[in-house]
Parts: C-alpha cells; structure tokens; sequence
C-alpha cells in the first residue's frame, strides 16, 4: 500500500463551479519513488530494525514453514513440562499438588530445550548474516559493529528469555489461579520477581557462550553442533574433574548448565534442592563465574568482529 | 537536533560530495592507499581500477568502515570516520556479492534496510514497495530472494541502496552476473536514479565501457594511487592529441602513406587503414591532406583524434 503523492494540477478546474462544490479542489494521486523530506530515526531506530529482523531470522517469521520448524519446536518443547504440571494441578487433589516440581525445578527438565535454542538461534542469527553478506550491509547502515553486536545479543537474549522465563510464569499464573500458588500478594511479587531473575541469569549464561562460538565460524551448522555438544560437555568433563578426579570444586564453575541451574536454586534459596555445597562454591563464586562467563565470551565475540575482514 | 539533520547535502556548485586528499592506508607493511586525492561531483562518477588497486579500500572509507593513516576524507562535508552513523544514514551501497538472504522476501530486505537507514516503519513499507516498483520487481517483491534469478538479486541490491532516499548511492559492480540486454537496462535505471531523483551515483566497476556510457565523472586507481580524476569529457579530451586519418588504400600504400608522414617530422601509428598523426595543432590537418594528395589517396575520414577510455585507463597505468 503507497501513499498517494498528490501532483496539483497547475491550472485548476477555475473558476469552480457553484453547482459542484467538487470541482476545483480535485487532485491526481500519483504513485512512486519520490524523495523524502522527513526525520530519520537514527541509530536507535536502525537497532530497533536490526533487533526486530533478528527476531524474524531466530524464528523464521515472514519466511516459509520449514525456517519456523526448529525454533519453535523447541519453544513447545521447553513448554510441554509446564503445561503438564499445570493440568496436573488442576486435575489432582490438593494434597498431591505440593508433589508437583517447585518452579526452580523445572529448569532441570528444560535445560536441554534451553541449551538447544541457545546453539540454534546464536548460530542462525551471526552465521547467516556473515554468510549471506547481511553485515557489509548493516556495516553500510548508521549501524557500526559495536551497535550491530549490541543489537543482535539484545535480540538473542530476549529470544532466550522466551524459554527461561515465559514458562515458568505460565505454571506461576496457572498455580495462583488454581490456590497453588503463593500465599500473599508480597510473596507472589517475590516469587515473580525471581521467576524473572533466574530466567535472566539462566539465559544469560547461555547466551554469552553460544554467541561466542558462532562468531567463530559462517557454518550455522558447525556453530549450532559445536555449541549443543559444548554445554553437556562442560557438565561432563567438569564433574569427571572433580567426583573422580578430587581436583578442586571451583572447576564445576565451568560446567555452564550446572552453574546456569545452580545459580537459579541460590536465587529462589532452596538449598535442599542444590546440585553444590555452598561450602564448596559460596554464592560470590557462582556470581563471579556467571560474569566471567558473560565477559569472557563477550570479549571473544567482539575480538572476533573487530578483526573481521567485512566482505562487500 | 532530529538524527540526521547534520548531514547536508552540499551546494553542488561549491563543494564536492567527496573529497579526498592526500589520503593514505596501510594494513600492516601492505600500502593499499597512498596519498589518493580526487573530488567526487554531483552525477555519475565510476571509480575504476585492477583488482587489488584500493577501491574497496576507497569505498571502505567513504562509508567509514575505516581510518585514514593520513591525509583528509570528507564525505558531504564531514569526516566519515568520526561521524560514520550520519554520513551512513545518507548513504545507499549495494553489496557486489549475490548471495542475499535466501529465505527473506525482496519487500521485507528493502523495508529492513530503509528501517536500518533512519526511515519509520510506515514510511519504508511504502518506499520499499515503490523502490522495487521502480526496478521492474514490484510484481515480485513478496518472492524469497533466493528464488531469484541474478538479474532479479542485482534490481533489488538497487533498490534496498535507493530506497532510503540516499544522496549518495554506491554500486559494487551492478552489472556483474547480467546478460547484455540486462546490463543496459540495468544502466538505464542507474542512469534514471541520477538524473531523475538527483541522488549522486558511485559506480565502482572494472568494465570501461559502462562507466564510459553513464558516467559523467571518473577517478582511476591503481597500485593505491589516484593515477586520474575528473570529468570524463575532460578527461577524455584532454588526453587526446592529434589527427586520425583513414584512407583508402590497400597495406602498402597506407604503409607509404605512413612513411611520407613521417618524412615529413611527424609521428604516426598504424592500424589497419587508419593512421594516427601525433600533433597538437591543426597543422597535422594540413600535413595529412598535402601528403594524401602527393600520394595520391582517397581520404574516407579524418578526425581530431578521441581516446576511449580505456585508452586512458592503459595511458594512465603506464
């Protein structure tokens, strides 16, 4: 749909006819490439674009069925336990209810789903625009590479806050309405809030490290592989460290799943229901880990754009 | 001040839309730039040279991607380096590759990159439609672009560059890939695109003979050296001298003709049956004539002397 570019005629229908009031302010509407005179949204509006188009290219929206496939298979997959628990509550009696997992559980039957969009979605979103030529044109734009990063990881983690925290909302609102929920307006707002806390702090340590490997490389596949085996990797190889291995407990900082899922049990403070001794690992620890993860693979994603060779 | 209100479009009767001066790059120990200097008008201008002679270097800097060593840029009156995001926003480029996003539509690609170029979202939805209205696409502008063909992907690399309303558009080799009756459409809208909306054209291309046919301008590069620049008429004009002459005669005679000629202090080249009298002045004209009818030979045409442009791209190469 265009908008009509008036062309006034130069000599208008005069003088104008009293018994037609039309006449005389008649105009031809003309349709077609013009130049425009109007403000631009600057760098905050090519971000806002370059977030929205990630989104699109995350989850293949205006494009065919088959790019929508993956992404949201795994969206329905990260969601399937909590609509479960959620039919259970309502369908069971009140004593079983509190059987049902506590929401900081529910990260334990998810985290494949979640590593698994964050290794699809990080190589989907840098690979293909390094492979497609799409960053020698946002290059071109008023975006550099500093905004074009920002852009892309503000667009990935929202993506991945889809998975860490939407869910566990879901089983939130879906408990309260069934008196399942938690006792007091207070306690809600506090369950709420680190819902949204450990949802960020869960994504986020996956986000960082997956982005980091697909700046690696253009082949979304080789990104999205590499990225899929390097979380339970991580877990494996640390554990075999430190259970067979006694090497020192602070090398389970490197299990990203187990430091993602531990990190949200010490927010929601559920120590029964810790994977790792707070002797062992103090909170601080974890928290320092978490940044240093986000950091550490930041600067590996930013060193590798720096130096990249843009081809145009 | 509203983003992008800084970026004007210069008086074209005083100051060049890009003027470079002295401008040097290095990568390391490879000197891809050395003091470069040229001034780009309003209009058509096609920046030529071997591969590997700067131009991308040059186009790099145009858009800010990269920081001169020395020496001074200035793109529509400003430093692209140090105001890159508003020099961009009035910028239009297309990409020399092909390989656009394959699953995303042609519409959505031109509105994303009006959006990335400062345009509201209504206000690029209309012109992305109009843009690829204008490059013979609009009835297939809702087709993935990977189901294109190449002179499809080239239309609509011109139109994302065009639909922002740049003042200036660079074009990485538009005709790559084109059959001939493409490529001269394709001209022909570059060539619409400058003298019917006003938007100044960059046309970087290795093929002479379509910057000779649209360009009013040229700079030319080589082994990271301005070896030309200026207005291709002037160009063409200034580096011509002498008198072409073309007889009618078989390869002895045009050969004796020759050697009169040059009996006669002058100096020529031959091909075919046309001589070439090196001279400046019009007593070259004279000289021809006199010793045309000493030989006596037929004078089929006889002209001051027009170089191509690539005569002077291989002159200015050396």
């Amino acid at each position: 749909m265009t908008t009509p570019n008036p062309i006034v005629p130069t000599s208008p229908a005069s003088p104008a006819d009293p018994a037609n009031p039309i006449a005389g302010t008649a105009q031809i509407f003309d349709q077609g490439y013009r130049r425009y005179e109007g403000e631009r949204t600057g760098v905050a509006g090519a971000m806002s674009s370059l977030v929205r188009a990630t989104w699109r290219q995350a989850l293949g929206l205006k494009r065919q069925t088959r790019n929508k496939l993956i992404p949201f298979m795994i969206i329905v997959f990260a969601f399937v336990p909590a609509v479960v628990f959620v039919g259970l509550a309502a369908l069971l009696p009140d004593d079983f209810v509190n059987e049902l997992p506590t929401y900081v559980e529910y990260y334990g039957f998810v985290v494949a789903a979640i590593y698994l969009f964050a290794a699809f979605v990080s190589s989907a979103i840098l690979c293909e625009d390094r492979r497609t030529g799409m960053l020698g044109v946002y290059l071109s734009s008023p975006l550099d590479r500093r905004t074009y990063l920002a852009g892309k990881a503000i667009a990935f983690c929202t993506l991945l806050f889809i998975v860490t925290i939407l869910p566990i909302l879901l089983m939130l609102l879906a408990y309260s309405l069934q008196n399942a929920g938690p006792d007091g307006f207070g306690n809600w707002i506090e369950t709420f809030a680190k819902i949204v806390l450990s949802g960020v702090a869960f994504g986020l340590v996956f986000a960082f490290p997956s982005l980091a490997v697909a700046s690696t490389t253009d082949r979304w596949v080789v990104a999205t592989a590499t990225n899929a085996a390097m979380f339970p990797a991580s877990a494996v190889v640390t554990d075999l460290l430190v259970g067979e291995g006694n090497l020192t407990p602070h090398l389970r900082l490197l299990n990203i799943p187990g430091l993602a899922r531990e990190l949200t049990f010490r927010i929601f403070n559920e120590p029964q229901a810790s994977l790792w001794s707070r002797f062992d690992n103090p909170t601080w620890t974890l928290v320092l880990a978490a940044l240093g993860w986000i950091l550490v693979s930041g600067g590996i994603v930013w060193a590798n754009y720096r130096r990249l060779l843009v081809r145009r | 001040m509203p983003p992008g209100a800084g970026v004007n479009v210069p008086n074209s009767e005083t100051v060049p839309l890009v003027s470079a001066r002295n401008v040097s790059k290095s990568y390391g120990s490879h000197v891809a730039l050395s003091d470069v200097s040229f001034d780009i008008e309003p209009g058509i201008t096609g920046v030529l040279g071997a591969n590997g002679a700067g131009k991308t270097t040059i186009l790099g800097m145009i858009i800010g991607l990269h920081k001169s060593d020395g020496g001074q840029l200035q793109v529509l009156e400003q430093d692209p380096w140090f105001a890159g995001s508003d020099v961009r926003m009035r910028l239009g480029y297309a990409p020399e590759h092909h390989t656009l996003p394959p699953t995303m539509q042609a519409a959505d690609f031109v509105q994303h990159v009006a959006e990335l170029h400062g345009l509201p979202k209504t206000e690029a939805i209309t012109r992305s439609s109009d843009a690829l209205w204008l490059v013979g696409l609009g009835e297939e502008r809702f087709r993935p672009m990977g189901s294109m063909s190449t002179g499809q992907r080239q239309r609509v690399k011109l139109a994302q560059a065009i639909a922002h309303d740049p003042a200036i558009v660079m074009l990485d080799e538009p005709t790559d890939g084109l059959d001939p009756v493409q490529r001269d459409a394709m001209l022909d809208l570059i060539r619409d695109v400058a003298e019917r909306f006003g938007i100044s054209v960059i046309l970087s291309s290795h093929l002479l003979e379509e910057v000779e046919q649209i360009c009013d301008g040229v700079v030319i590069i080589g082994e990271g050296r301005t070896l030309a620049s200026g207005s291709l008429d002037s160009l063409v004009n200034s580096e011509a001298t002498g008198v072409v002459v073309e007889v009618d005669a078989d390869d002895r005679a045009v050969a004796a003709f020759a050697a009169q000629l040059q009996a006669r202090g002058a100096s020529v080249t031959i091909h075919q049956r046309r001589v070439t009298i090196e001279g400046s002045d019009d007593s070259v004209f004279d000289l021809a004539r006199d010793v045309c009818a000493d030989e006596g030979l037929g004078i089929v045409r006889m002209s001051r002397r027009r170089l191509s442009l690539e005569d002077v791209f291989l002159e200015s190469l050396g």
